[in-house]
């Protein structure tokens, strides 16, 4: 880490420094609500990272990761209500879970060469029957959702996640610090090059000795878990879990946006990417309220064709562009 | 020394005690507005999955303070679009409590509705429920909330009781019925409740098979068919108005022509896409579903304002999501009203200690238990009649008489 730390430079450690020091501080000047947003931005860059590490670096395309969140939350949620075990226990679980299911998908598609787009069919295939599952399942609570109850005793136990904003918000500032640290890690070790390798011509890499299976499924797993994390927060900080809404292809799509936006394959892509984008968000809606405009969907537009924009005119992703013109180091992107 | 300069009458005082009066005086009517009015924000899902329901939720709010105003209520609104999202649910919540609301009303659907509670716990701010059935809403113990909408099985009881008044009221003979239900949430959900509630509910007809469809399909002829080989006098239907759609149009092509297709509680029957894709097919169907007292001064002075507010809309046909959101107003107003103050745990206990006769939605005073659940609410039985759905039941609040068996497909006008 120190060696990555003094490879970005001068020029990429003052602002990282800056911006993660205002991020630490941000409580002392944000109200709630800035905070709330601030939190779903640093869970959408979690989120988004452990996608990154799949298809940024494996290049295997994922459209099913909801079924990682959905089933990190289920599993927390139930410990805890069925059993009393606590998040910081019940999140090993949720990852050996989650993972177990990364490796069921991995196995099926890597074993039997399912590649590219259906590879990601499988991916959602899972993520829907998983969801049809835990709709008919009594003890998930079926379609009518999962809740967790509001216990006035318990609120202000952070051991157990029932915090408040503040909680949250740190809780989601360390786990997208972690994300970025794991990824920087694995981005600059042997594994990370070997995704690399397989990302960029698979055939090539098996030619020179890579275990492309392994080194696939080694992506899957980690992403999986990872994601599964991202589900017991998501658990603990809504309180409910409905099938339709944490399996959701829609809820899958919206993980993905910030590494697509912020650059693929890059360290910094996904948090710049959250940052991104759901500030765009949230102006765009507060923009249609001051006009009063009240079309439904109107918002929606606007955030597509803003998208589309920034696509059109970064096609690699945000990142790598600031990256440049900062003078970053190339490591660092 | 203090003392004598303090009772001294200098230039500087008089100047300063004249500018204080003279801003006192003229601005008694922002004063009053501020303390004689509550600010509510309205969270509501005007976009996204939900957004139909939602933008009708927001034409009952937009006409809300006009007829508040005229029963002695005031109330200032403002709008948060949460995108029938709960992450963006949560964080609207904070917006509007952020921006000086005093009380929120909402959300529609339960997921954002418990994101929405969370926050209103944590900040002392009181929150309607205006429609959301998961049952689960009222026993997790929030003191910051209160629901004036029945959970999904009230309603499902409430629709199933009600079928049987319309059996004896109508004096036909059905015996069978099937249960055709679209299997996505809402529907599976539904789909479990009436498995636990008909084997003890004691109906004088029995259901010969459930059968699930996919909302998305592009036709639902193969589930007519097998309707129609079970030959049932009841159609049971849980839909969304595009698969109630298809539904009709299967059974008009197939000319299977059952006694009755009834809705124990759900949309579709009697939303405008379906009126208007329908036309005259469209008429006789029923739904048991709380509704809009007709009869009720309230009502009348709601629907007044409704029509040239939204001369596009159809009160009948938005009646369930204005009134229930106009009564989510009402009762935030009226205790706002009584407590005095917007104080977050005063008001809340004004909130609790509700008691209004005289309201929009059929059903007994709006009163809340303990949990913060309304028990007096009462669904009505409602039938399509000339492409309007019509209170047809119960008899006190009904304007027609329910019409049993539906007439045939052929030759409706």
């Amino acid at each position: 880490m120190i060696e990555l730390w003094r490879s970005i430079g001068w020029r990429g450690q003052v602002p990282l420094a800056i911006a993660l020091f205002a991020l630490i501080c941000a409580p002392v000047i944000a109200d709630r609500y800035l905070l709330s947003v601030l939190t779903l931005i640093l869970y959408l860059a979690y989120v988004g990272q452990a996608w990154n590490l799949m298809m940024g670096y494996a290049g295997q395309l994922s459209l099913g990761h909801a079924l990682y969140v959905g089933l990190g939350g289920y599993v927390a949620a139930l410990l805890w209500l069925d059993f009393g075990v606590g998040p910081w226990l019940s999140v090993f679980p949720a990852i050996a879970v989650g993972a177990l299911f990364g490796a069921a998908i991995g196995w099926l598609g890597f074993r039997f060469h399912i590649e590219g787009v259906y590879f990601a069919l499988l991916t959602i295939a899972f993520a829907e029957f998983t969801r049809i599952a835990c709709d008919n399942l009594a003890f998930t609570g079926g379609s009518a959702g999962l809740f967790m109850p509001y216990v006035e005793k318990l609120a202000g136990e952070w051991w157990n996640l029932r915090g408040g904003q503040l909680l949250f918000y740190y809780l989601a500032l360390l786990l997208a610090a972690a994300a970025i640290v794991l990824t920087a890690h694995l981005a600059h070790s042997r594994l990370g090059y070997y995704w690399l390798a397989v990302r960029e011509d698979e055939r090539a890499a098996r030619t020179l000795g890579i275990n492309s299976f392994r080194a696939k499924m080694t992506a899957v797993l980690i992403s999986s878990g990872m994601t599964a994390v991202g589900g017991v927060f998501y658990a603990f900080y809504y309180n409910t879990l409905f099938p339709s809404q944490v399996f959701d292809t829609n809820q899958s799509i919206e993980l993905i946006l910030a590494p697509l936006i912020g650059g693929l394959g890059t360290v910094f892509g996904p948090i710049v990417g959250a940052f991104l984008l759901t500030p765009v968000g949230e102006t765009l809606t507060t923009l249609a309220e001051r006009l009063g405009v009240n079309l439904p969907g109107t918002k929606q537009v606007f955030y597509g064709l803003t998208l589309m924009v920034i696509i059109t005119l970064r096609p690699t992703g945000v990142w790598p562009w600031m990256a440049r013109v900062l003078g970053f180091g190339n490591r660092a992107s | 020394m203090q003392n004598a300069h303090c009772g001294k009458l200098t230039r500087r005082r008089v100047v300063a005690g004249a500018a204080a009066a003279t801003a006192l005086l003229g601005s008694p009517a922002v004063v009053r507005a501020e303390t004689k009015a509550l600010k509510v924000a309205l969270l509501l899902p005007q976009s996204g999955y939900f957004a139909a329901a939602g933008q009708s939720c927001y034409r009952g709010a937009v006409i809300a303070p006009k007829v508040l105003a005229d029963y002695g209520y005031h109330v200032t609104l403002s709008y948060y679009d949460f995108e029938s999202n709960v992450a963006k649910a949560r964080i609207q919540a904070e917006r509007a409590i952020g921006d000086g609301a005093q009380c929120l009303v909402g959300a529609f659907e339960s997921g954002a509705t418990l994101a929405i509670a969370q926050v209103c716990e944590q900040r002392k701010v009181p929150l309607v429920v205006n429609i959301a059935a998961a049952p689960p809403i009222t026993e997790q113990g929030y003191k910051y909330l209160v629901r004036n909408f029945d959970t999904g099985g009230q309603l499902l009881t409430n629709g199933l009781r009600l079928i049987k008044d319309l059996i004896a009221a109508t004096k036909v003979d059905l015996t069978t019925a099937v249960f055709l239900h679209a299997n996505d949430t809402f529907g599976m959900s539904m789909r479990h409740a009436m498995d636990k509630l008909f084997p003890v509910s004691h109906m004088p007809f029995k259901i010969a098979e459930s059968i699930s469809f996919d909302p998305q399909a592009q036709d639902l002829s193969v589930e007519v068919t097998k309707v129609r080989a079970l030959n049932p006098d009841i159609v049971l239907v849980i839909t969304h108005a595009a698969d109630a759609i298809k539904l009709i149009r299967g059974m008009v092509m197939q000319r299977f022509e059952p006694k009755a297709i009834i809705s124990p509680g759900s949309p579709g029957l009697y939303d405008e896409e379906f009126f208007d894709a329908l036309g005259p097919l469209a008429d006789f169907s029923i739904y048991t579903l709380p509704w809009a007292n007709p009869k009720a001064q309230m009502t009348q002075a709601l629907e007044a304002a409704f029509k040239p507010a939204h001369p596009k809309y159809r009160f009948a046909v938005d009646s369930f999501n204005v009134g229930f959101t106009f009564e989510a107003l009402l009762i935030a107003a009226d205790s706002f009203k009584r407590a005095g103050t917007a104080n977050g745990s005063q008001l809340m206990a004004a909130i609790r200690a509700t008691d209004i006769a005289d309201h929009v939605m059929i059903g007994g005073p709006i009163k809340f238990d303990d949990k913060g659940q309304n028990n007096n609410i009462r669904s009505a039985v409602v039938q399509n009649r000339n492409r309007t759905p019509v209170v047809v039941l119960p008899p006190n609040v009904a304007t027609m008489t329910p019409v049993l068996p539906m007439p045939p497909w052929h030759g409706r006008t």
